[in-house]
């Protein structure tokens, strides 16, 4: 049941700042405990989301619902955020910043003392707490900043660009630690331009194009949703003998000969033919060693969907071109 | 304690705890006293004595009691010298005298004055003002000798004529000038707090934006709550230096007045080493040295029974506090709209203008303290925090309606500016890369 209701919802969001349109009638549904990934080009809209979520600043219209009810300024401490742009202060000492900032969530000193001191430990930086910022590198602030986002143990955490400036031995720190914070409860909204990243830790999507939402779901399903009849066959026997043996209903998209009798060709069907259908007329040609379905990768889904939108948008801009000269 | 109290408490405790801050509570009255105490004991040091040859054609200083405990005066008659060359190639080659004095036949009959003073080490201004008394003195008392005019008769021609001021509601006799001038410096030290730490509210709202920690801060509490937190503990740290300031002044002086300087404060000591120049001259005109005398007893008056302390610290800590939200929420609208300290020289100006202004106004208050333009100013709150407190020190009596009223405008308008600060603050906050306008900010107070 609970797994059903979403612990984050945004309804019908709008927002405009001076005459430009930042976020279009977008909603997204975030079910618990579970990773959702904003994903979208630069300048889409998302930050201007993950703001309206922190409460930072107000929507025009539409609702954001958190575990059911309409979001209120004391949900503040449930919610963890690091943002894009991200920094501390150079002077303050780390530890006594990490409380402050800790206390601001609604921690009590004590406790925040108490957990920050673990996960310190745990980050391998505890012999930092008296240093100040300016006496360390970008990624050990980053840590610092992983740190603050996460002590208040929010339900909601709020990540954009995470792993930005990460070497990959802490990104994948990182990715662990949110993947545990999601196992312990939490559900995590990730924005980011890594798509790997998200491939491999994401199960909900929602993609933000020009203000607007253009695609969402679960990973899985979107990808399917993006397949297209594509198979790559490895078999034993020549190409010409595979490319004669069935005529009509598909097309060769490459055809490799590994050596005199081994051959990969990738296909695609059309005109709704039937793989089964498909392997019964080159079965008799050539033997078949395997048989793969070409599942695209998100990176090649945000590129097909973003430059689908664009290219419509961009007959409509020179329409509106047309009328206007 | 709510959020707003954690970022006073951090706004406060950060600063307080600087070096910098340590430094300068401590070294500043320490150099003000310093300063003070410096200046009034290098006045009165007593310079080493010269010894002066003097040509003295027309026996102008013959009748003159010479000597001084100071000045050494020798006839150049007694050095067989007969002319200035003579003199001033003797000045060259000696070795006992520092000065050498000519005064030629005509210093008496001419219309003018002139003698020459050689010199091997420049003398101070002191040394050569006191020879002039003494020369002026005697060839007065010649020239008095000349037109048969008596002493008595001279005396009441110099006589200078004083205006004793009385207010005539309390027919108290009072000091407007140097009331005025109380009150000024209290205007001058709200001038300064304002400038220091209205500055330093714009520094940290900019240090938070360039360091990118705000939009963390703002995901916790409200931008307005921070912004008001940060004016609001720097504000406390003005305070807390201004009580240290005082308080170290106050004890510095007190001690060392009682110990190293028992003499240095009392006027009277003052007046009389004044008195012992005069004296050589011989002439007992009405002398300028009374005032003196006078000057340190008003004083006394002054600081002990004249000034309402209660009511001008009362109003310093309002107006401080008054000017301080005002300007430090527009400066803090500054700080937010643009990226680095260099962007911020167009937006100032508007708001320092209004601020030096009042800074003049007040110097022309101590003059003219009823003038319109002192009225006018000690109503407007941009102006009446630094003008209204020299119109209370030359008495309050008759201002009640008019303190009222400046204080009741004061505070409508810093809720007003903090109100429009916080919108700007807002938005421009968040604005990274892009030169804030007029325009824009006037646009963000529109933003929902």
């Amino acid at each position: 049941m609970t797994k059903e209701t979403p612990i984050f919802e945004a309804k019908n969001i709008v927002k405009e700042y001076s005459g430009h349109r930042a976020l279009d009638n977008v909603s997204i549904k975030v079910p618990k405990q579970s990773i959702f990934g904003l994903l979208g080009p630069n300048g889409a809209g998302k930050t201007s989301l993950i703001r309206i979520i922190n409460q930072i600043t107000a929507p025009d219209s539409g609702e954001i619902l958190i575990d059911g009810k309409p979001l209120q300024r004391e949900h503040v401490s449930q919610i963890g955020y690091l943002p894009e742009e991200r920094g501390l202060y150079k002077k303050m000492k780390i530890g006594e910043q990490a409380v402050y900032l800790a206390q601001l969530k609604g921690m009590p000193k004590k406790q925040a003392k108490q957990e920050l001191m673990l996960w310190f430990k745990k980050f391998e930086i505890d012999t930092w707490w008296n240093k100040t910022v300016d006496e360390l590198s970008k990624g050990m602030a980053q840590k610092i900043q992983f740190i603050t986002t996460v002590v208040h143990r929010p339900q909601l955490l709020i990540l954009d660009e995470p792993f930005s400036g990460f070497d990959p031995i802490n990104t994948n720190l990182v990715k662990s630690e949110i993947l545990k914070l999601r196992d312990e409860g939490a559900t995590i909204l990730l924005s980011t331009h890594n798509m790997g990243s998200v491939e491999e830790i994401c199960d909900n999507i929602a993609l933000i194009n020009n203000s607007k939402k253009i695609l969402g779901g679960k990973v899985s399903e979107v990808k399917e949703q993006f397949s297209e009849e594509k198979y790559i066959i490895e078999f034993k026997g020549t190409g010409v003998a595979f490319a004669n043996a069935v005529w009509g209903g598909w097309e060769m998209l490459n055809n490799k000969q590994l050596d005199e009798h081994h051959a990969i060709a990738t296909i695609k069907l059309t005109g709704g033919t039937q793989l089964n259908d498909f392997l019964k007329g080159i079965i008799n040609a050539v033997e078949i060693q395997s048989v793969n379905k070409v599942i695209p990768s998100m990176n090649e889904i945000f590129i097909r969907a973003v430059e689908n939108e664009s290219t419509t948008e961009e007959e409509v801009v020179n329409e509106n071109t047309n009328q206007d000269g | 304690m709510g959020k707003i109290g954690l970022i006073i408490k951090r706004e406060y405790t950060t600063r307080v705890k600087k070096k910098s801050f340590l430094l300068m509570t401590i070294l500043g009255p320490i150099l003000l006293v310093g300063f003070l105490v410096g200046a009034i004991w290098l006045g009165q040091q007593e310079e080493k004595d010269l010894e002066i040859l003097v040509l003295d054609d027309t026996y102008v200083l013959s009748n003159t009691l010479l000597q001084s405990e100071k000045y050494h005066l020798t006839s150049s008659q007694d050095e067989g010298i007969e002319n200035i060359d003579a003199g001033k190639t003797f000045l060259k080659e000696s070795e006992q005298y520092d000065i050498f004095l000519y005064l030629p036949a005509n210093i008496v009959s001419g219309n003018t004055s002139v003698g020459k003073l050689f010199y091997k080490d420049a003398p101070s201004s002191n040394v050569q003002r006191h020879l002039e008394n003494i020369v002026d003195g005697s060839i007065e008392r010649l020239r008095l000798k000349e037109l048969k005019i008596s002493n008595e008769d001279y005396a009441r021609l110099k006589n200078k004529v004083q205006l004793h001021t009385i207010d005539v509601v309390s027919n108290e006799e009072k000091n407007v000038g140097m009331r005025a001038g109380v009150g000024f410096i209290f205007g001058l030290m709200i001038y300064l707090f304002i400038f220091m730490y209205g500055i330093q509210v714009m520094k940290g709202v900019i240090e938070e934006k360039s360091n990118r920690i705000v939009e963390v801060i703002v995901s916790s509490v409200k931008p307005f709550e921070l912004m008001m937190g940060k004016i609001i503990g720097i504000m406390f740290v003005g305070l807390t230096q201004f009580i240290i300031w005082v308080m170290l002044s106050l004890a510095l002086t007190t001690t060392l007045s009682l110990t190293i300087f028992p003499d240095l404060m009392n006027p009277e000591n003052v007046a009389q080493t004044a008195q012992i120049e005069q004296v050589a001259v011989g002439v007992t005109v009405e002398p300028v040295n009374t005032d003196i005398t006078e000057t340190g007893k008003e004083f006394q008056d002054l600081i002990f029974n004249q000034i309402p302390w209660g009511l001008m610290i009362g109003l310093f800590i309002f107006y401080f506090i008054g000017g301080y939200l005002l300007y430090g929420s527009l400066l803090a609208a500054i700080g937010a709209a643009v990226d680095s300290e260099t962007d911020t020289q167009q937006f100032m100006l508007p708001v320092t203008a209004p601020l030096i202004f009042a800074y003049i106004v007040a110097a022309m208050a101590i003059e003219n303290p009823n003038s319109a333009a002192v009225e006018w100013c000690s109503q407007i709150p941009f102006t009446s925090p630094i003008v209204m407190l020299v119109r209370v020190s030359m008495g309050a009596e008759g201002l009640g309606w008019a303190i009222v009223l400046s204080m009741s405008l004061l505070i409508a308008t810093f809720i007003g500016t903090t109100w429009v600060a916080g919108r700007v603050y807002r938005t421009g906050i968040l604005m990274y890369g892009k030169k804030a306008s007029y325009k824009e900010m006037f646009k963000w107070l529109r933003h929902k």
